[in-house]
């Protein structure tokens, strides 16, 4: 059977790749879920539009959730005590932001910008909180996802304060421990 | 016309229709305002009760649903099973006692209400006189005639609508099982699209501002009838010791006048406590039935047992704003004004509550400033 481009188009793949739910899989939080409960994430999640230099949030804003990129691009920085900004992250589709406001409801530590034309999917406390209560079983396999992804980042950070003491140990001249 | 200096016939022609355009288009979007308001009114004035009672029984019916949700069982499924198990349970209850006999006791009281009333006259007027002796100054407020005035179109008012209501009653019965589904199911859809058509800049908070809300008031309207039934069963099972005719009547209207926080439950005693007084006299059971009304439904078991467990956990409203809150509502929408009055004043509170979080993001120029006021 030829691959004609128009019944393909009309026919299943690049349709699939289009759905929020084929997105949400793509994400490594996610990565682990069933296909039903990529439908159910898909009722929990809101999907938000901003425009190019629209603030999605500033720092000290009182936060309630998480944002992943779908697409464009968004600049983390924060302000320095005069007042410039200090670009602290770069991130591209597939990347998460602001999930320390996910599971307590804390002053956002930095602040968020879209640099172009971007489309973000939230996952927010409340949705969450009340999840928990609706369909415990899947919301725990949300969580125990994210929880996953931020301790290989902890355990990331933790390996890099490590290196980042040795180095200035050895700059100091102090023996190694 | 044509002759004035400032103006050639040709700019007076156009000023001409102009204005005539204008006005007359004025008319008509007044006009056709006016039509579209009262359309608006007509088309949805039997609709507000249905949708609160359907938004009550919603409320009451989530704990279930969730319940058997929880198994694993499809939403829509699971509000059927409920709806099964209820109209089961209340056909069975029919079954086994026998639809009540209400229509008889409808009748009964329509004879004796006159009684009750004119004997209520009597005692008022007596305390009355009592009172004109004492103060001559008040013998021209002549309250009994007032009060005869009152209760004679009272009765004509509810002979009159007894068979209206008995319509109503039937159009609830379809109406509010109907729009209670649809609440069940869809009611977070629903308020996730109009969530959705907020700006950006105010979303997080008022996703957050209406979890809030949602668990605040569901916990208050299922506490609250929940209490409404314990007082009602209360107040009956009191009521069948003694020998006072109405007994469920008076429960019901108990339960129902309980719903009025503060002012309520004392209207709703009047009506048992004039029955007592007319058919059995000051004597043991008329005290008995005072003791059931005040000590045991209102101190015991309302103020004592049931507002601690159920309402406390709602934040509570100060009792002047409870207080106005019920008049306002009366001077709208009369008794169902009452009673809806404070669940929308608590709302309100919470509302208000939650925004002081979230000042910043109302501050215009939080984007122009540091945080330490430097100028960006």
């Amino acid at each position: 059977m030829t691959s004609n481009p128009f019944w393909h188009n009309i026919f299943r793949n690049q349709a699939d790749k289009q759905t929020l739910s084929y997105f949400l899989s793509q994400v490594p939080i996610f990565n682990k879920l069933t296909r039903r409960e990529l439908a159910y994430l898909e009722k929990l999640v809101h999907i938000r539009n901003f425009e190019a230099d629209e603030m999605i949030f500033s720092a000290g804003d009182v936060g309630s959730g998480m944002y992943i990129i779908r697409s464009g691009q968004v600049q983390i920085f924060s302000l320095d005590t005069d007042g410039l900004e200090q670009e602290l992250a770069l991130l591209e589709p597939g990347d998460f932001f602001g999930e320390v406001a996910l599971t307590a409801s804390r002053p956002r530590s930095a602040s968020a910008r879209a640099t172009t034309a971007t489309s973000l999917v939230g996952l927010f406390r409340s949705d969450i909180l009340e999840a928990t209560h609706r369909h415990p079983a899947p919301t725990a396999k949300i969580l125990f996802g994210l929880n996953r992804v931020l301790a290989d980042r902890l355990l990331h950070c933790s390996e890099q304060l490590v290196m980042l003491q040795r180095s200035s140990n050895i700059s100091q001249g102090r023996p190694h421990e | 016309m044509s002759d004035s200096p400032g103006l050639s016939r040709a700019q007076v022609a156009v000023l001409y229709l102009v204005l005539t355009t204008a006005i007359a288009s004025g008319i008509a979007i007044y006009s056709s305002a006016t039509t579209i308001t009262s359309l608006l009114k007509t088309a949805t004035s039997g609709l507000f009760l249905p949708i609160l009672l359907a938004m009550i029984v919603a409320f009451m019916l989530e704990p279930l649903v969730r319940l058997i949700e929880n198994r694993g069982i499809h939403r829509t499924l699971a509000i059927f099973c409920i709806y099964l198990l209820i109209s089961g349970t209340i056909v069975l209850l029919l079954l086994l006692i026998g639809p009540p006999n209400w229509r008889s006791m409808i009748q009964a009281l329509k004879a004796d209400v006159p009684r009750y009333v004119s004997f209520a006259i009597v005692y008022l007027t007596g305390l009355l006189e009592l009172a004109q002796q004492h103060f001559p100054f008040i013998a021209h407020y002549n309250l009994g005639d007032h009060l005869r005035d009152f209760s004679q179109t009272l009765i004509g008012a509810i002979l009159i609508q007894t068979p209206r209501s008995a319509m109503r009653i039937g159009s609830l019965l379809i109406l509010v099982p109907l729009f209670s589904f649809f609440f069940l199911r869809d009611s977070r859809r629903i308020m996730r699209g109009i969530i959705a058509l907020t700006p950006n800049r105010y979303f997080e908070m008022v996703l957050d501002i209406y979890s809030h809300v949602s668990w605040q008031l569901s916990n208050f309207i299922r506490g609250r009838i929940i209490e409404a039934i314990i007082v009602g069963l209360v107040v009956w099972a009191g009521l069948a010791l003694t020998d006072i005719r109405y007994a469920p009547i008076l429960a019901v209207i108990a339960g129902v006048s309980n719903l009025v926080p503060y002012v309520g439950p004392i209207f709703g005693m009047l009506p048992g406590i004039t029955i007592a007084l007319v058919d059995l006299g000051v004597g043991a059971q008329f005290w008995w039935i005072l003791c059931v009304y005040i000590l045991i439904a209102q101190i015991i078991v309302d103020n004592m047992i049931l507002i601690p467990i159920l309402i406390s956990k709602v934040s509570n409203l100060h009792p002047l704003w409870v207080i106005l809150a019920i008049i306002m509502g009366g001077k709208l929408y009369g008794i169902l004004g009452m009673i809806i009055g404070v669940p929308i004043a608590s709302i309100i509170n919470i509302v208000i509550l939650e925004i002081r979080q979230y000042r910043r993001t109302f501050n215009p120029y939080n984007r122009y400033f540091s945080s330490r006021g430097k100028m960006l």
